[in-house]
């Protein structure tokens, strides 16, 4: 069975280089990574070529690591915000397709380059400010889980793609769907449990992060999930700032996308011009207020939900589930 | 963003080689270079973020001398919107036409890149707000800029386009250069010979943006900025001490709402802000005394640290604690920190906790066991109630009286060793462990840092692995051993 890379990227095996790989948190991610079962084939620090860590080779650049081991089609950040901009032309240059950038606080000046590279080059990328992803075919890219036991036993093969702008509630939303006998409130006021041992799974989390301008966007993600046959339903959860919920709902609304969706949508008493959150939860105007945001969710037949735990019974509701 | 004086803005245009009226930034009132431009000039007090200050008298032409000297002096002193930082004495300079010019940054949508704007008017000066149907507005790349040729063919219409293109170059390349959010001249001065002057100017920016070797550019006046208070001037050297891992906490300057319940929160990541912000943003009964944002890989030390800073705030009744933990941190360390914290302050809050994440069982449960020992009423929430459930028990919690306790006594003498990052003092009391097997605070470990030399009988760290402050061992001494095994983890000025 494809993962989602395949549907967002057109990647059936992700070959992961991994930027920062020498540092103790690329190091750290590396091993979880790995210990999940993404192939990690070469790690790439400037001045550190020729060493290798837990066995993995470090190269000097991307374009000598995919020189070296041609199959490389993925790239994984762990640089300071930064470094993010050098690094994402660095793989971009050397025709990295797919790429993800964990790192939190790049300049927004860099966040636009690297959008308008990625675009020339052909390249999309997750971020930044992201945990990351996780597949439920098994493989991740980031933080997801903290560690590779806590990410196998939390996120578990399923019909719910997961989309999120929070890392948080991201990672909530995947580890509650793959919880047998989970309690929550429920339409009718009630509270208890939400479905019985068969919880529904998810067939991928997609962390798109918390800046202005990130690569995958909301839609982009959707439209992943809208191909990707294991998802029958999409759990997401928006906020203010930023046009990505209008776009996803106009999406909608023309038809584009048809699975069902879920959206618990963040910031109701977010003031204007005022950073609440993350920085791309920032409302810039009108369109990117709670209330406008709602209405064209609603208007377009999106569910969206009052509380962030609703999310789960909402989604047991479009799959027919109940305890 | 961050708003640079104009003095400052001026720097950055002329280092792009974009031409500016004549000017002198004044840094005191008997500064020797008051002399360097005789009248007519203008007089501009320079104060961070300050706005409309020709209104207030922060700005004015001067026409002689002696009226230079008695209104420097005069503005120097003025405090209309913050400390002066020094004035800008700019030549009036003759010209025959003003435009208008700004950059600003276009986040972009599903149809559309991102980039920069280029906005122009041919109708500059004051007012031009109101003169908005005026503005041309030119998308460009940041990626690749747009060359002097090529903005040529926008401005066919007026004379000297070619001037205005080399000079609206410059605007460009000092806005992408020093990564500003927001560039504006106005007005922009046209001469006689169609020469052009930047006449007053603005930028703002990202602090986090900023080179290294630019920094001393961009750093401005900060007196004007909300003065911190005692515990915000604690976590900032909490977090100086060690730098890993967000620790964000903000009080409320607010008055409390009468009869409002009074909540400490230690929450986790823009998440968690968002979800508490979800849950009491349209509620007058709870006022949230702190903002906070504990996220990012925290070790235990700096979350102890942290939560006692949090716990001497004054005006809380209850503690409201959420860990989101699968990304970066373990549930059961924080549980650890935040069991020594409310045992340790002796100010502790009755707390509602949960936990999230890596090891949320086990957190849940070490507080649960060691709950009946705290001077305090402590509640658990499983992790699957988000922080809507908790707010349900705050009323419950706040009728608790708040204590002022004396805390269990600290560990004295010299320590076993101290280790560096995370900062920590470790002691180790051979009377309390006598067997020659490792005690369970050297089991526990999980870097193997902490080694059992059977001959002294004695723990010690071990020289190839690292402490990762997690506080199991303290922990576990205390659960399972005999408290052989305390860490003493000191909070600058916190006494």
């Amino acid at each position: 069975m494809d993962g989602i890379l395949k549907h967002l990227a057109d990647i059936e095996t992700p070959n992961v280089l991994v930027f920062g790989i020498t540092g103790k948190m690329g190091r750290n991610a590396s091993r979880t990574m790995k210990a999940v079962g993404t192939p990690i084939l070469a790690g790439c620090t400037p001045g550190k070529g020729g060493q290798s860590v837990d066995g993995v080779p470090v190269f000097n650049s991307a374009a000598e690591a995919v020189a070296a081991i041609p199959e490389i089609n993925c790239a994984v950040t762990y640089v300071p915000a930064g470094a993010v901009k050098a690094a994402a032309m660095d793989a971009m240059e050397a025709g990295i397709r797919f790429l993800v950038f964990t790192a939190d606080g790049v300049p927004i000046h860099d966040q636009i380059v690297v959008k308008e590279y990625a675009r020339a080059k052909g390249s999309l990328y997750l971020g930044p400010n992201t945990v990351g992803m996780l597949d439920t075919t098994g493989y991740l890219f980031g933080l997801i889980g903290g560690n590779a036991e806590w990410a196998r036993k939390n996120y578990l093969p399923g019909c719910v793609g997961i989309i999120s702008r929070s890392g948080g509630l991201s990672q909530l939303f995947g580890a509650f769907h793959c919880r047998p006998h989970l309690s929550g409130p429920r339409p009718d006021g009630s509270f208890g449990p939400l479905w019985d041992e068969t919880y529904p799974g998810v067939s991928a989390v997609l962390c798109i992060g918390g800046d202005p301008i990130p690569g995958v966007t909301l839609l982009d993600a959707a439209r992943a999930f809208q191909k990707d046959p294991r998802t029958k339903v999409m759990a997401v959860y928006g906020e203010t700032g930023t046009t990505q919920e209008n776009d996803l709902a106009a999406a909608v609304r023309t038809g584009a996308i048809t699975k069902p969706i879920v959206l618990f949508l963040g910031g109701k008493f977010s003031k204007a011009g005022v950073a609440q959150s993350h920085a791309g939860a920032m409302i810039r105007n009108e369109e990117e207020s709670y209330a406008y945001k709602r209405n064209v969710l609603e208007d377009a037949g999106i569910t969206v939900v009052q509380r962030p735990d609703a999310v789960f019974s909402h989604t047991a509701s479009v799959l027919n589930k109940g305890a | 963003m961050t708003a640079l004086p104009e003095y400052k803005t001026r720097r950055l245009l002329a280092n792009q080689g974009v031409p500016l009226v004549d000017g002198v930034f004044l840094n005191t009132q008997n500064d020797p270079g008051r002399d360097r431009l005789p009248p007519p000039v203008y007089l501009k007090a320079q104060i961070t973020g300050a706005t409309s200050r020709a209104a207030q008298g922060l700005v004015r032409r001067v026409e002689d001398p002696l009226q230079m000297a008695s209104d420097i002096e005069e503005m120097f002193a003025a405090k209309a919107q913050g400390p002066v930082e020094g004035l800008l004495v700019t030549s009036a300079a003759k010209l025959c036409h003003e435009y208008y010019v700004g950059c600003i940054l276009d986040f972009g949508s599903a149809n559309k890149l991102p980039g920069g704007i280029l906005m122009f008017s041919s109708q500059g000066g004051s007012g031009v707000e109101e003169r908005s149907g005026s503005l041309k507005k030119i998308s460009f790349s940041l990626l690749r800029p747009p060359t002097a040729d090529m903005l040529t063919g926008h401005f066919a219409e007026l004379d000297h386009p070619e001037a205005l293109a080399t000079f609206l170059e410059g605007i460009i390349n000092t806005f992408i250069r020093y990564k500003l959010t927001v560039l504006e001249v106005n007005p922009v001065g046209v001469r006689e010979d169609g020469s052009l002057l930047v006449i007053d100017c603005r930028a703002e920016f990202e602090r986090h943006a900023i080179a290294k070797a630019d920094k001393p550019l961009f750093t401005i006046h900060d007196a004007g900025r909300e003065e911190q208070t005692r515990i915000e001037r604690i976590v900032e050297k909490i977090n100086a001490l060690e730098p890993a891992g967000t620790g964000f906490i903000r009080e409320n300057r607010a008055p409390v709402p009468a009869g409002a319940y009074r909540v400490a929160t230690n929450l986790c990541g823009g998440g968690g802000k968002m979800l508490w912000e979800m849950a009491v943003g349209g509620r007058k009964d709870i006022y949230s005394a702190n903002e906070s944002d504990t996220s990012g890989g925290l070790s235990a030390f700096k979350s102890y640290r942290l939560l006692r800073a949090i716990l001497a705030l004054d005006t809380p009744q209850v503690l409201l604690l959420t860990g989101s933990g699968m990304a970066f941190q373990n549930q059961y360390h924080l549980a650890a920190a935040v069991w020594k914290a409310l045992r340790e302050s002796p100010t502790p809050l009755p707390s509602l906790l949960r936990f999230g994440g890596t090891e949320e069982d086990k957190a849940q449960a070490l507080m649960e066991r060691v709950m009946p020992s705290l001077p305090v009423k402590v509640k658990t929430f499983p992790a699957h109630l988000f922080p809507s459930a908790m707010i349900d028990h705050i009323a419950q919690m706040a009728s608790e009286k708040r204590m002022t306790v004396v805390p269990e006594d600290q560990p004295g003498g010299e320590p076993a060793f101290r280790v560096d990052l995370p900062p920590g003092e470790f002691y180790f009391d051979p009377q309390k462990w006598t067997q020659p097997t490792p005690p369970p605070c050297v089991t526990i470990c999980p870097t193997q840092f902490l080694k059992w030399n059977p001959d002294r009988r004695w723990v010690e760290p071990a020289q190839d692995a690292r402490c990762i402050g997690c506080l199991l061992c303290e922990t576990v001494s205390l659960l399972e051993g005999n408290g052989e095994l305390r860490i003493k983890l000191d909070i600058p000025e916190m006494n």
